[in-house]
C-alpha cells in the first residue's frame, strides 16, 4: 500500500497534465473509506459511546450539579466493601489462575513425548476459556455445594468441607472462576513459552549459569510481560463476570451484583446516581487495565514466536 | 530440559488439573441422570437408577423451546449484524489503509472493557427516555450483543486476512482486470470462510450464554430460563445445564478444529 500511494503521489506531482484522472483515482478510495467505516463508527457511537457517555455524565453531575459526591459515595461506606471484595476475587483468581496457567504451559512444553498433548491442551483451553456463566455455576454446585457429591464423598471419610468452605464465599467463587481463568492464561502465555529457545538455555549453561540464574536473568524477563499482561487480562475477565457470581451467591457484595441491586431495587434519584458512579468506576478501572495490558503486550511481542 | 519437577511430577500436575476440569462435569451428570433423591446420592447408590428421564422432562417444557428459539434468533441476527458492520472496515483497512489498523483494533477492543452489567445501566439511562418502545422488544438485545461480539469477530477476521495476504491478492486480481469490489467478493470472501464461520461460532456461543443483559432487561432467553427452571426443578435443571454446556463445548471445539485446519492458531480466538 505504501508503494502504491507514493507512486500515485509522484505521478500527481510530475504529470500535472490531466489532474482530473488523478483526482478521481484519489477520490475513489475516500468514498470507499466512508462507505466502509461510517456504519461501523455510527453503530459504536449509538450503542456503546452514547450510553457510556451518559453514564459518566450522570456520575459527575449528581442531582444535576457538577460534583464528585456521587463518585465518592460509590467507594465509601457499604459500597467500599463491594470494591474490596471484587478486587480480592479478581486479584486472587488472576494470580492463582495465572500461576497455574503458566505452569501448565511450561509442563506441556517440556512433555514432548505424547505428540498429542500440546494440540489437545490448546484445543481444550480454547473451549474451556469460553465456558462459564450459568451452567458452570450449576456444575460446581453439584460438585462441592452443600449437597454436592464431592462434599458428601469427603464427609463420608470424615472431612467436613461445609464448615470451612462455601461456594458463595470469595474463596468459593474464586475456585469456580479458575475453571475459565486457567485455560485463558494458558492461551495467553503458551506462545511466549514456546518462544523460549532451547539454544538460549544451552548458551547460558555453557557460560556457567545454573537454572536459577537462567530463570532470573533470561527466561524470567522474557516471560514477564506476557505473564503480567495475562494476569491483567484475567483480572478484567473476573471483575466483569456476572452470571456465575449471580447464581452462586446473589447476596455477596461484589461490584457487578451491587450495580444490579441499585439498578433494580431503587428508582429514587439519589440511588440512580449511585449506580452511575459504580459503573463509571468499573469502566475506568477496566480501561486502565486494558491500557496496561496493551503496553505489556507490545513488550511481549518482541520475543513471541508468532 | 530436566527441571526439578521431573517427568512424573509433571504428569501428576496434569492429572490433578485434569480432575479439576473433569469432576464438576461428572458430578453434574450424576446429579442429573440418577433418579435418586439428592440426599441419598452417596457411594452406595452409585449404580442405581441411572436414567435420562430428567433430560426428557426438561426437554418436554414448551417454555424451554420458546426460550431456545429466542436465543437462536438473537444469535443469527447478531452474527449477521456483526459481520455486516465489521467485514467492510476490516477489509478496507487491511487492503487500503493499514495505517488505520491500530485504530480499528483499539476501537474493537473497547467493548471488551465495558461489562454487560455496565452497559445495561447506560442503555437504561438513554434509550429508555428517548425510545421507550425499543427496549420493550426482544430484538433490542441484538445491537448490544453485536457490540460484545466485536472483539472476537475482528480478531478472527484480521487473522484470516493476514493469513491469506489479502493486499497481495487484491493487487493481483486488480492487475488482472478485476474491479476492487469484484476482487473482494470473488477472491477475498471465499478465502475467508473459515474466519467467518469461526467468528459466527464464537458469537453464537456468546449469545447463547449471555445472562446479565437479558436478565436485567427482563427478556426470557436460554440462560435466564435455565436459572428460573433450575430453581423450580433442580434435577431437570441440572440435566438441561449439562446438555447446554456439552453442546456449547462441542460447537466451540468444531470452531477450533476448523481454524486449525486453515493454519490459524487457536490463540486467535482469545483476546
Amino acid at each position: 500500500m505504501t508503494d502504491l500511494t507514493t507512486v500515485t503521489a509522484r505521478r500527481r506531482t510530475t504529470a500535472g497534465g490531466p489532474p482530473r484522472v488523478a483526482q478521481q483515482r484519489r477520490g475513489l478510495p475516500h468514498l470507499g473509506a466512508v462507505a466502509a467505516l461510517t456504519p461501523f463508527a455510527l453503530f459504536l457511537a449509538v450503542f456503546l459511546l452514547w450510553p457510556m457517555a451518559a453514564v459518566v455524565w450522570h456520575a459527575i453531575t449528581p442531582n444535576g450539579v457538577l460534583g464528585t459526591s456521587g463518585l465518592v459515595r460509590a467507594v465509601s461506606g457499604p459500597y467500599r466493601s463491594a470494591f474490596v471484595n471484587s478486587f480480592v476475587l479478581s486479584g486472587a483468581s488472576a494470580v492463582i489462575g495465572g500461576v497455574i496457567g503458566l505452569v501448565l504451559a511450561l509442563v506441556v512444553r517440556d512433555l514432548r513425548r505424547p505428540a498429542w498433548i500440546a494440540p489437545a491442551t490448546d484445543a481444550f483451553s480454547s473451549v474451556a476459556s469460553q465456558l462459564g456463566g450459568v451452567p458452570l455455576a450449576f456444575a460446581f454446585i453439584a460438585t462441592i455445594g452443600t449437597q454436592g457429591l464431592l462434599t458428601k464423598a469427603l464427609s463420608a471419610v470424615g472431612i467436613d468441607v461445609r464448615s470451612v468452605f462455601s461456594l458463595s464465599s470469595l474463596a468459593g467463587i474464586t475456585l469456580v472462576y479458575l475453571y475459565f481463568q486457567i485455560p485463558m492464561m494458558y492461551l495467553v502465555v503458551a506462545p511466549a513459552v514456546g518462544g523460549l529457545r532451547r539454544s538460549w538455555r544451552e548458551a547460558s549453561e555453557l557460560l556457567g549459569a545454573g537454572p536459577v540464574r537462567y530463570w532470573l536473568t533470561i527466561a524470567g524477563p522474557i516471560l514477564a510481560p506476557s505473564v503480567l499482561g495475562g494476569m491483567v487480562l484475567l483480572f478484567i475477565n473476573a471483575f466483569s463476570a456476572y452470571a456465575t457470581a449471580y447464581v452462586l451467591s446473589s447476596s455477596t457484595s461484589l461490584v457487578p451484583l451491587q450495580i444490579r441491586f441499585v439498578l433494580q431495587g431503587n428508582v429514587i434519584t439519589g440511588e440512580q446516581d449511585l449506580g452511575y458512579a459504580l459503573v463509571t468506576w468499573t469502566v475506568v478501572l477496566m480501561g486502565v487495565g486494558l491500557v496496561v495490558m496493551q503496553l505489556l503486550q507490545r513488550r511481549a511481542a518482541r520475543w513471541t514466536a508468532a | 530440559m530436566t527441571g526439578r519437577l521431573g517427568r512424573s511430577g509433571r504428569w501428576v500436575f496434569l492429572v490433578l488439573l485434569g480432575l479439576y476440569f473433569l469432576v464438576p462435569q461428572l458430578a453434574m451428570a450424576r446429579f442429573a441422570f440418577q433418579n435418586v433423591p439428592v440426599v441419598l446420592l452417596g457411594p452406595d447408590t452409585f449404580f442405581s437408577k441411572w436414567s435420562f428421564d430428567a433430560l426428557g422432562q426438561a426437554l418436554a417444557e414448551p417454555a424451554l423451546w420458546q426460550a431456545t428459539g429466542v436465543s437462536a434468533v438473537l444469535a443469527v441476527l447478531t452474527v449477521a449484524l456483526t459481520l455486516v458492520l465489521l467485514v467492510p472496515p476490516t477489509i478496507y483497512v487491511e487492503v487500503r489503509a493499514p495505517r488505520l489498523r491500530p485504530w480499528l483494533s483499539a476501537a474493537t477492543l473497547v467493548p471488551w472493557v465495558i461489562p454487560p452489567i455496565a452497559l445495561v445501566v447506560g442503555v437504561a439511562a438513554t434509550f429508555r427516555a428517548v425510545a421507550p418502545g425499543f427496549l420493550a422488544s426482544t430484538a433490542s438485545l441484538v445491537p448490544f450483543y453485536a457490540v460484545w461480539a466485536l472483539p472476537f469477530t475482528y480478531r478472527a477476521l484480521d487473522a484470516g486476512l493476514r493469513a491469506i495476504n489479502a493486499r497481495t491478492l487484491v493487487e493481483a486480481a486488480t492487475s488482472l482486470g478485476s474491479s476492487t469490489a469484484g476482487a473482494v467478493v470473488r477472491v477475498l470472501l471465499p478465502n475467508l470462510t473459515a474466519s467467518l464461520v469461526a467468528a459466527g461460532g464464537l458469537t453464537t456461543a456468546l449469545v447463547l450464554g449471555e445472562f446479565a443483559f437479558a436478565s436485567l432487561l427482563l427478556k426470557q432467553t436460554l440462560p435466564t430460563y435455565l436459572v428460573d427452571f433450575q430453581r423450580s426443578q433442580a434435577r431437570a435443571g441440572m440435566a438441561l445445564a449439562l446438555a447446554v454446556m456439552v453442546l456449547t463445548a462441542l460447537a466451540l471445539a468444531a470452531v477450533v478444529r476448523l481454524l486449525r485446519r486453515r493454519g490459524l492458531g487457536t490463540t486467535t480466538l482469545g483476546l
